[in-house]
């Protein structure tokens, strides 16, 4: 059979990353979303998201992608990937109403062989329910990280497909699609491949969560995270690739999306959910860290100091702000003085009373009297110490994510405090 | 956490201080007077909350509207008659709450209210006492909050010292009265247990801060730096010429609390602006205003 044409519902962060995924691997592929003002941007080259790689990953492929906002071109796919992000609330329950309202929309577009597909993240036991009568209809867990997506689109470990019949064979054009990736297919149960994604972070959180209750620890007592947390990573039940970095809780809305669903579900079906209790509680402890911090070392002995914040979106290579830590603390810091940079997110995301728009992250650190590094933006690594020095005012530089060279900034005289880093006891 | 109905502060029309004789209520009512805000206070004088009509005494002295600190309580409620008499004037209240309803209510709790392993301890910590005193405190705090339709915000202060407290537990205040009687100042052991100890002023700016931001919810008032006992009788002592600490055997064996922590996030996000005085600081200013009142 010839090539399938892969088709993408949804035009947000997971459906752009994998459509043009999709068309790297050389696949014709359409790009529809209702949305016709979306839709416009995208076909002159306008993505709404960062991602590295993204856009040349789309200039290259260009010529197999059609967007569309015409649900009728859905006709001429033989797989159809669901794929809209799923918002999510502040306590993570998920509002899937936008995804039910694409499958209805194009359920009758579709044609009668074709193979529909959800990627979208959803809650278990929803495939089986919102699955089309008498058509192929699959789930497929996706993997995306922000800041790798493309990374992660386009090298997949391996495929989790969720089955009505897990035993029965995938229909070609879908079978043709996943294996131009190369990598292990697991068929199972919707329902046990929608908790494997939700396993996969619950497994992330765990051990993020290892890294963040040890490293506060290492604070207190004078130990190093990072002279453990490599010893860890040499140890095979634990993993060279484990999350084992020290960071300021969970962000991004999709980790925090799949806690709240497992509590919700033991709450159901009265299972015990306390662990993820306590990844939860974890998260919100070690998320304020810097406003502690900022208070212990700064605050309290000088009200009218000025605070420079370096980075805003949640995470690097990202413009999305979902839980960012960085706005958390801003939200709390009104009544100082503050100087903002962020290489993509604009200085008007923190709605901070006493704001100042910088133009770079070193115009940040002009006449402050502590520097803050809110997001681990590569580019922050250039900062010299030196530089900071002769720019800030005080001597304050809090780096949760260790982007300046520490000694080199002591040496200047600057106070460098981080994550996981305890004094030495004498 | 406090959530507060104002963003900008605005002092209450009038606030009533229910419990102003002691120690707490007393410095609330200065501290309201201080900052100009209209404030009447009341004592067992005006409003006897165990007395027959306890309670339609106390509404005689509301008025619609009202924002009430509920300081009163025989505290520490040492045993199951004085829990009962405390849940009493608490009822008493209620039913005056009922005649005439505040318009905000700020009651003065404590953080016996938490379970003694929670460590650190938050304003989200379950509350589980292990005590009557904490039984007390936990069971009038459901008692207005289910009792009013205003606003209502729980303040939960940690072991609480100050120039007029009149009680004499094991801490700063019995430190200081031992050592002005040139007594050596007497610790269990060495001391070692880290507690969380509040300056009352503390206390009485946070319920102004509370009373001014209209809040609801529940805040600790706690320092968010725990010392030992043996750190603290230092401090004390060093206030005295030639004072002294001395070690004394424990009178039972060694608590199974030995540390007990805060964290003070609530409080930084509630009042950013607010700054707890130092134990130390606290210490030397209540040997100041008592040596001023000798």
């Amino acid at each position: 059979m010839s090539q399938p044409r892969i088709a993408y519902v949804g035009m947000t962060h997971l459906g752009i990353c994998s459509a043009i995924a999709a068309a790297s691997k050389g696949f014709e592929t359409i790009c529809f979303d209702p949305d016709a003002a979306r839709i416009k941007a995208l076909d002159a080259g306008n993505l709404p998201v960062v991602e590295p790689d993204l856009d040349e990953l789309l200039r290259n492929n260009r010529s197999r992608i059609s967007f569309t906002a015409d649900v009728a071109a859905l006709s001429k796919a033989d797989v159809i990937y669901v794929a809209p992000d799923v918002p999510t609330d502040d306590a993570g329950g998920s509002d899937l109403a936008p995804i039910k309202s694409l499958l209805a929309l194009i359920e009758p577009a579709l044609a009668k062989d074709s193979v529909t597909v959800i990627l979208s993240q959803v809650p278990p036991g929803f495939s089986r329910v919102h699955a089309f009568p008498a058509r192929p209809f699959y789930y497929q867990v996706e993997t995306l990280v922000f800041g790798r997506a493309v990374e992660r689109a386009t090298l997949p470990e391996r495929f989790i497909i969720g089955c009505a019949d897990p035993k029965a064979p995938l229909p070609q054009p879908f079978k043709t699609f996943l294996a131009a990736f190369g990598c292990p297919l697991l068929p199972m149960r919707y329902e046990s491949a929608e908790l494997a994604k939700i396993s996969i972070n619950c497994c992330l959180v765990a051990s993020v969560t290892v890294a963040n209750t040890l490293a506060e620890l290492c604070e207190h007592i004078g130990a190093e995270w990072t002279e453990i947390a490599p010893a860890l990573k040499l140890d095979k039940r634990i993993g060279a690739f484990s999350y084992l970095t020290a960071g300021l809780g969970l962000s991004g809305g999709n980790l925090e999306r799949d806690l709240a669903t497992v509590e919700n579900f033991a709450r159901d079906h009265g299972s015990d959910a306390s662990l993820i209790e306590a990844f939860i509680h974890n998260s919100k402890h070690r998320k304020d860290w810097p406003l502690r911090t900022l208070h212990q070392a700064l605050l309290d002995d000088k009200p009218d100091a000025v605070i420079g914040v370096l980075g805003l979106a949640y995470k690097e290579n990202t413009h999305s702000t979902k839980n960012s830590p960085s706005l958390a603390l801003l939200r709390h810091l009104h009544p100082w003085a503050v100087r903002l940079f962020d290489p993509v997110v604009p200085a008007t995301a923190a709605e901070h009373p006493r704001s100042t728009a910088c133009a770079s992250a070193l115009d940040v650190a002009k006449g402050v009297d502590a520097l803050v590094i809110m997001t681990p933006w590569p580019a922050f690594r250039d900062l010299a110490a030196g530089d900071i020095k002769a720019a800030m005012r005080g001597r304050l530089v809090i780096d949760p994510y260790r982007m300046l060279d520490g000694a080199a900034l002591t040496k200047t005289g600057l106070t460098h405090i981080t994550l996981g880093a305890g004094a030495p006891r004498a | 956490m406090l959530e507060h109905l104002q963003i900008q502060p605005i002092a209450p029309t009038r606030t009533v201080v229910v419990g102003s004789g002691g120690f707490v209520g007393g410095a609330i009512l200065r501290e309201l007077t201080a900052r100009a805000m209209p404030a009447v206070g009341l004592t067992r004088q005006e409003a006897d909350l165990l007395a027959p009509g306890g309670g339609e005494a106390l509404a005689r002295h509301l008025k619609p509207g009202d924002s009430v600190v509920f300081v009163s309580a025989i505290a520490p409620a040492k045993n199951v008659a004085q829990l009962m008499d405390n849940l009493r004037m608490a009822e008493a209240a209620c039913q005056a709450f009922a005649a005439v309803m505040p318009g905000h209510l700020v009651y003065i709790s404590s953080d016996a209210i938490y379970a003694d392993d929670a460590n650190p301890v938050t304003e989200s910590s379950s509350a589980a006492p292990t005590t009557t005193h904490g039984m007390m405190h936990a069971a009038r705090e459901l008692m207005f909050k289910t009792a009013v339709t205003c606003p209502f915000a729980a303040l939960r202060p940690t072991l609480i010292y100050g120039a007029r407290d009149p009680h004499s537990g094991y801490g700063p205040n019995r430190f200081r009265r031992q050592a002005a009687k040139g007594e050596a100042i007497s610790i269990f052991g060495e001391g070692e247990e880290r507690r969380d100890h509040v300056l009352v002023d503390d206390v009485a700016r946070l319920a102004a801060l509370i009373l001014l931001h209209k809040s609801r919810g529940a805040l600790n008032a706690v320092t968010g730096v725990s010392t030992s006992f043996r750190d603290i009788a230092d401090m004390v002592a060093a206030q005295f010429p030639g004072g002294k600490v001395a070690s004394t055997p424990r009178p039972g064996p060694r608590p199974h609390l030995l540390h007990r922590f805060f964290d003070i996030t609530g409080c930084l996000k509630a009042f950013p602006d607010f700054r707890y005085v130092r134990i130390a600081d606290g210490i030397a200013d209540v040997h100041k205003q008592t040596m001023g009142q000798s």
